[in-house]
Formats: structure tokens, sequence, C-alpha cells
């Protein structure tokens, strides 16, 4: 895992996976009606065809994105976010929704917790793998409380070495 | 600041120490002193060791590599807002 690229691609899996548990979680606990995608204009379907596609042909729009349809473009603007954050990149879709349910278990995000194991299990991950993710999380669960407790200092920054690529396009 | 005093590797017993020698073969680097959580996890074996075996066992290559799961600890640990 050297290489900066690989923490920004996992910086944008966990940012986006937050923002759309946010609406699931929060939006749709709070009564806010999501948009029904037989009803739904025509470039909001678009986007909802899209994300169906992109979610192995999923039968219904994840609720986060239909929670925020009622803005077309803020919909297609959160979705290509999202797409391009999930897409095989240097890091594979498998280990990006790995660690989408990872952080969605450690924000104790329903929503997220439950939608994130069913990738992982679309995308080929076996109950085996489910419970290596969820030992690690729950391992560094403690590890940071445990930290943050004793308000421990970091000592561990010289373990990987600096990248001194520059930025795409530098 | 730490809210206690961190022992330095030599006021821990001989058979505290071996577990300062696995923990830099873990992280396969030479520390001057064992980092902070290691220490903090031989100050009591009855639980830093099983605790310190579930996580050897969590992070050890299965169908996720040791890399992909050291990701994972960091992103468990960027949520949990851990400053160490």
């Amino acid at each position: 895992m050297a290489g900066d690229a690989l923490w920004y691609e996992a910086a944008q899996v966990v940012g986006i996976t937050n923002a759309l548990n946010v609406a699931a979680d929060g939006l749709g606990a709070a009564g806010l009606t999501p948009v029904n995608p037989e009803t739904a204009a025509a470039e909001v379907r678009a986007v909802f065809d899209e994300i169906r596609a992109f979610f192995g042909g999923a039968a219904e729009v994840p609720a986060p994105f239909r929670l925020i349809a009622h803005d077309a473009g803020y919909l297609a603007d959160v979705w290509g976010a999202a797409r391009h954050a999930f897409a095989d990149n240097r890091l594979p879709r498998r280990l990006k929704a790995a660690l989408a349910f990872a952080v969605s278990l450690t924000s104790r995000s329903p929503f997220g917790s439950a939608f994130y194991l069913a990738e992982m299990r679309r995308l080929g991950v076996t109950e085996r793998g489910v419970f290596e993710v969820l030992g690690v999380t729950q391992m560094f669960s403690s590890y940071t409380k445990i930290a943050d407790t004793l308000a421990l200092e970091p000592d561990m920054g010289d373990i990987a070495p600096a990248d001194p690529s520059p930025a795409p396009g530098g | 600041m730490p809210t206690v005093r961190l022992r330095d590797a030599s006021e821990y017993p001989a058979a505290v120490r071996k577990m300062f020698e696995l923990s830099r073969e873990w992280f396969n680097h030479d520390f001057k002193e064992p980092p902070a959580m290691s220490r903090v996890m031989a100050w009591d074996p009855g639980f830093g060791a099983p605790h310190g075996r579930a996580m050897k066992r969590a992070m050890a290559p299965g169908e996720f590599s040791r890399g992909e799961k050291e990701m994972v600890a960091a992103v468990v640990s960027g949520v949990n807002a851990c400053h160490y």
C-alpha cells in the first residue's frame, strides 16, 4: 500500500461513504420522502439507471440517491463523485466496498453497514472475508479508543516513507 | 501529553520485553523505543496478550492482504478521529 495515490483513493471512499450514509440514515429517519423512480423527471431517471447498473443491476436505487434526487443537478454531481470513488482504479472495487463497510460499521450507519455488506458479497467477498474486515474494524476500534483515552502521541510516522511524486499533472 | 507515564522498554520484565521484539518484527521497523501503543498494551499482559493475538489473527493475510487490512485499519482510525 505504498504511494500516496492509493491513500487519496481510500480517503475519497471514506468521504463519499459518509456523505451517502448521512443522507440515508439521517434524511430517511427524518421522514423526507425519497424520489420515486417511476415518476421522476427524465434526467433523474437517467442517473438512477446509471446507479442501478453500477451496483450490479440493482432492483432498487439505493436510498441516499433517491433521497437527494429532489435536485437533479445535485444528484448528478454526487453520483459523479460516488461513481468515481467506488470504481476500480488503483484500488479494486472489492477493497473499496470493504473500506466503505468498515467506515459504516465504525460510524454506526445502519444503511451503510447493510448496503456495503451486500456490495462486498456481490463483488465476491466470502463470509471469511467479511469477518476479516469485521475483525480489523473491531480491533482498531479498540486500539483507537485506548490510544485516545491515554492521549497517546503519534510515534509511528517513520514506518512509511514519504511519497516524493508530484500531484497528477504536476 | 499522555495521561500516563509511558515506561521505557527497559522498565518492563524480560518476558514482556520479548513482546517488544515481536512488535519490531511485526512492523519490520527498528524503533528506538517500542511504539507507545505496544508499551501500553504490555502494561497488563492479561489484557494485552489476548488483545494482541486477536489483532494478529485479524491482520493476517487471508482473503484480504495484510496491506489491504492496514488500509482498513487506517480508515477505521480516521473515522474514529484517532490522533495516534
